[in-house]
């Protein structure tokens, strides 16, 4: 391999990378939303946490993103919009994933 | 609940901020979909071309401020209360480009005042770092929220006393940079406000181009890029662009 060859095959992992880092962000971005006043994010972990809250409790509560306590009231349909946004945002993230496959990135 | 936009903006001798503010209206008009003020002075106003149902509001700026050698009018922000219509206003600069709908929920929360405290860099794909010398957390002025009420009234009363001290509260807090900076304000107000303690924040960072990254394109849907030899573009991804030397039509 030339050095010239070598300097493409750097910048093109370089810029892949950080388009992958941008869309990453992105997706972390969108999967905050708002609900009963709130701010919460659709990540595994509050996936997690209110589908094993659920198994118990028809209301309980858990901490938005600013570490305020919020009553759940309703766990179904509070947890079907997290599953959702997550998996719009991963959805997303996974189409650009492929198109950085074909770049060969 | 009325809930809305509110933005400034200045044209200055080299900067024509009213062709910025025209990109910027065309996206919030499309993604936010919200009702928007525009404090500006009659001179920029004279500039800007028709862009439908717009309210104004007509303030001299304050002067003085410069940034890099030029003129920069951004003193005016801690009127922000006072000139808002809406019960919720969400107040963005004009160079923030909301390609998404992200920022209109945030509208729909509690939150008395919302800020953010970390921006990503999109040109290098991590958090950018402000190189921190002073004794509190940066936040980033670009974009907050606030609800009409005793908490956000007491946190701009805080700001217009912070506005009116600043060389105080510079070299009370080790901030170097000598210019008057709405984001070392707020952060300033928000936490002599809150006594000294932690505030809520938007849960998200602001995607930013830095000022050495020159833009190629710019569409409704997103941005291209030019940092150095590196070409970068997004789409569906809000954008707060740093240099002003682009065109915006």
């Amino acid at each position: 391999m030339d050095i010239s060859e070598l300097k493409r095959q750097s910048d093109l992992s370089y810029d892949t990378a950080i388009a992958k880092r941008n869309a990453l962000e992105r997706a972390h971005s969108r999967q905050v939303f708002a609900y009963n006043g709130h701010l919460f994010r659709a990540d595994p972990q509050t996936i997690c946490l209110i589908s094993t809250l659920k198994k118990t409790n028809d209301t309980f509560f858990v901490l938005d993103t600013n570490s305020n306590p919020v009553e759940i009231t309703d766990p179904e349909d509070f947890l079907e919009l997290l599953i959702a946004r997550n998996q719009e945002t991963l959805n997303a993230y996974h189409q650009m994933s492929k198109t950085f496959e074909k770049r060969g990135g | 609940m009325t809930k809305g936009v509110l933005l400034f903006c200045f044209d200055t001798a080299d900067v024509q901020y009213h062709s910025i503010l025209e990109r910027c209206v065309r996206l919030i008009k499309k993604n936010l979909q919200l009702e928007i003020t525009v404090v500006t002075d009659f001179n920029t106003y004279s500039r800007m071309s028709p862009m439908g149902f717009i309210n104004y509001k007509f303030i001299e700026p304050e002067r003085g401020n410069t940034k890099m050698g030029k003129e920069w009018n951004n003193v005016d922000r801690h009127m922000a209360y006072e000139l808002s219509p809406y019960d919720i206003t969400l107040v963005m600069d004009i160079d923030y480009f909301p390609f998404t709908d992200n920022l209109r929920q945030f509208l729909d929360t509690d939150h008395d005042f919302l800020i953010s405290k970390q921006a990503h860099d999109l040109s290098r794909g991590t958090i950018m770092d402000q190189g921190r010398w002073s004794m509190i957390d940066m936040v980033w002025a670009t974009v907050f929220i606030f609800r009409k009420g005793r908490k956000a009234k007491r946190i701009f009363d805080t700001l217009k006393y912070v506005k009116r001290y600043y060389p105080y509260f510079m070299d009370l807090y080790r901030i170097y940079d000598r210019r008057f900076r709405n984001d070392y304000a707020f952060a300033i107000a928000l936490e002599q406000a809150n006594g000294f303690t932690s505030y809520d924040t938007l849960p998200a960072q602001l995607p930013t181009l830095p000022p050495d990254c020159r833009i190629l394109k710019i569409t409704d849907q997103g941005i291209v890029w030019r940092n150095n030899n590196q070409i970068g573009q997004t789409e569906n991804q809000d954008v707060h662009v740093l240099n002003k030397e682009t065109d915006y039509a």
